[in-house]
């Protein structure tokens, strides 16, 4: 505001509303609402559209479904009609994102513990060892554990493909990043004192860590499990080469669909799905904050 | 207590995982390609040959190099103002719209991908605005296009990219910019002559992160790519869906990782060169 006062005090002094720095001060106002209006229009456009389409009774040409927008009408019936084999892709993808955020806290916590607090020679290289997975373009991890996982089957005889072990893995491998990372800035925002006053007043270390510790960092920890659940249940580049038929996830589905007979009920699937989603993510800033996802967002690498 | 022994579990794992597969993968890269998933025993750079032999191996990387910096550039144009912007709002404002943008991000690629397709299907209100407006031909058909492409590129890149400038642009005091203003700077010139060097080194670290993922962009490229914009991850998947050609797909995916840990030093080596700058300017 301060900075504004000189220009305020002369337009007030010449008697008129609207002169010259006001005026420009609005427009620049007014320029910056239309831009952010403008790229949130361009960004959500997609998914406005799919949603629109998924309520449109729609036609058929040559048994592939024609989507159109604008819709050409309204109907719930495609709501009714996701084939099962549709909700078991959706539960598949569900169950697998579930157990990929699990294990990437098991896995996770412990290491983001490890780098923050202890002290041992190094530690640099450790923490960025578990950020290298992240720098991988997502295609080389798939195409890379279709392979690792062939050497496997031909070694052991346990073939991970048939099932979905091998893309579980995978997940986990860019997972766990997520969870250090979420994890690790929050501990390294937490001053040890808390800790050594627990200990001063005889608390066990054990103690310590259950009883003052581990439930400051627990926003943090459920900010990593959250963006690893968004990420294995969003991704469609690491998954297109482990999922073995009968197991798709949901995105593989989308994905299949789009390049061979697009279904009709798919916008309709889509939009159930975008709506999970969304869940996870309003989940993910009550709980952990905006701070914490953004800073954990920086190093989102993606498909 | 050893706190540091609680990495030995994790950091196995992720070295077990990360070189059971890479480096099985990335060691076939040396192994001529037979065709049919086989390859020759001897080592050799067989495979690394053929992509410098084949001019359309190298039109494919100068092609993912030139879609990356093209988004790369109009992304920045766009979320550079939005981000300074998003950053001057009211707290409680700006936490809604940075998380609206940010769950934009988590909508699955393929969702966007068919999003796009019907919006710009052949007989859509959108193509006709743009047909009208002269930007594309009659006969201009989305799917296939490198338009299309970078369209879906873009929608990628906007929410990643808005996500680390914001950051960026939060972390300069508003005070300085007062400053600036109280000793007589106009609006423009505060834009340039604070905004703009401050948030410099973050402005390039974050576009060079964003340049990096783009290289590795697939699911937009297939889609709506339609097969004919060839990037090298659509490359990499086809010979190997398509061809079985896995050595080449390995050599492939070997340039792209090259490509893609240079920049990454790049990026690194800009952060730590550029920091320091701004502090004296701080």
């Amino acid at each position: 505001m301060t900075a504004e006062s000189p220009q305020t005090n002369r337009s007030l002094r010449r008697r008129t509303p609207l002169s010259g720095a006001a005026f420009w001060r609005r427009l620049r106002g007014a320029v910056g609402w239309i831009w952010l209006v403008i790229v949130l229009l361009f960004i959500y456009a997609p998914i406005l559209v799919i949603a629109s389409a998924s309520v449109d009774p729609g036609e058929y040409i040559m048994n592939r479904a024609f989507l159109q927008f604008p819709p050409k009408g309204f109907t719930l019936h495609w709501y009714f009609n996701i084939s099962p084999s549709m909700w078991l892709t959706i539960t598949n993808s569900l169950v697998l994102a579930a157990c990929v955020s699990a294990a990437s806290v098991v896995f996770g916590v412990p290491a983001a513990l490890g780098i923050m607090r202890g002290s041992f020679a190094g530690r640099n290289v450790v923490s960025s060892l578990f950020r290298f997975p992240l720098q991988i373009p997502f295609i080389v991890v798939g195409v890379a554990f279709l392979q690792g996982s062939y050497v496997v089957a031909a070694a052991t005889g346990i073939n991970l493909t048939s099932s979905l072990g091998a893309l579980f893995l995978a997940h986990l491998l860019v997972g766990i990043p997520y969870v250090i990372g979420a994890t690790g800035s929050t501990l390294a925002q937490l001053s040890p004192r808390y800790d050594e006053a627990a200990l001063t007043l005889g608390a066990t270390r054990w103690r310590a860590f259950r009883r003052v510790t581990f439930p400051l960092i627990l926003p943090g920890i459920f900010g990593g499990a959250l963006f690893a659940f968004l990420v294995s249940f969003t991704d469609v580049t690491i998954a297109l080469f482990l999922t073995p038929q009968g197991y798709e996830t949901f995105p593989v589905r989308v994905f299949n669909s789009i390049q061979n007979d697009l279904e009709s009920s798919l916008p309709a699937a889509a939009t159930i799905v975008f709506f999970i989603s969304a869940v996870a993510i309003l989940l993910l800033q009550r709980i952990a904050g905006m701070e914490a996802v953004l800073r954990s967002s920086g190093s989102k690498s993606d498909k | 207590m050893r706190w540091g022994l609680l990495v030995i579990s994790p950091l196995l794992l992720t070295t077990i995982l990360l070189s059971g597969s890479l480096f099985i993968f990335l060691s076939s890269s040396f192994h001529e390609d037979l065709g049919l998933g086989l390859l020759k025993e001897e080592y050799s750079l067989y495979n690394f040959r053929q992509i410098l032999v084949y001019p359309s191996y190298l039109e494919s990387f100068f092609l993912t190099l030139r879609l990356s910096l093209y988004v790369c550039i109009f992304t920045l144009i766009i979320t550079w103002p939005l981000s300074y912007i998003l950053s001057r709002l009211p707290p409680k404002l700006s936490m809604l719209f940075v998380g609206l943008i940010l769950a934009s991000t988590f909508i699955s690629l393929p969702i966007k991908a068919l999003g796009l397709i019907i919006l710009f299907g052949t007989d859509s209100f959108a193509l006709d605005v743009l047909r009208s407006l002269g930007l594309v031909d009659q006969d201009f058909r989305f799917v296939g296009s490198l338009f299309g492409v970078g369209v879906g590129y873009t929608h990628l890149a906007i929410g990643l990219m808005v996500m680390m400038m914001f950051s960026v642009m939060q972390a300069i005091p508003k005070s300085l910019e007062d400053a600036a203003r109280i000793h007589g700077a106009s609006w423009g010139r505060t834009i340039w002559r604070v905004i703009v060097p401050l948030s410099l080194p973050g402005t390039i670290s974050a576009s060079l992160m964003l340049f990096n993922l783009l290289t590795g962009a697939f699911v937009s490229a297939t889609l709506l790519g339609g097969g004919k914009i060839l990037t090298l991850p659509v490359l990499i998947q086809q010979s190997i869906i398509l061809f079985n050609e896995y050595g080449i797909a390995a050599a492939l995916a070997a340039v792209l990782l090259v490509t893609v840990f240079a920049l990454n030093l790049l990026s690194v080596f800009a952060a730590s060169r550029l920091t320091p700058t701004t502090k004296v300017i701080a």
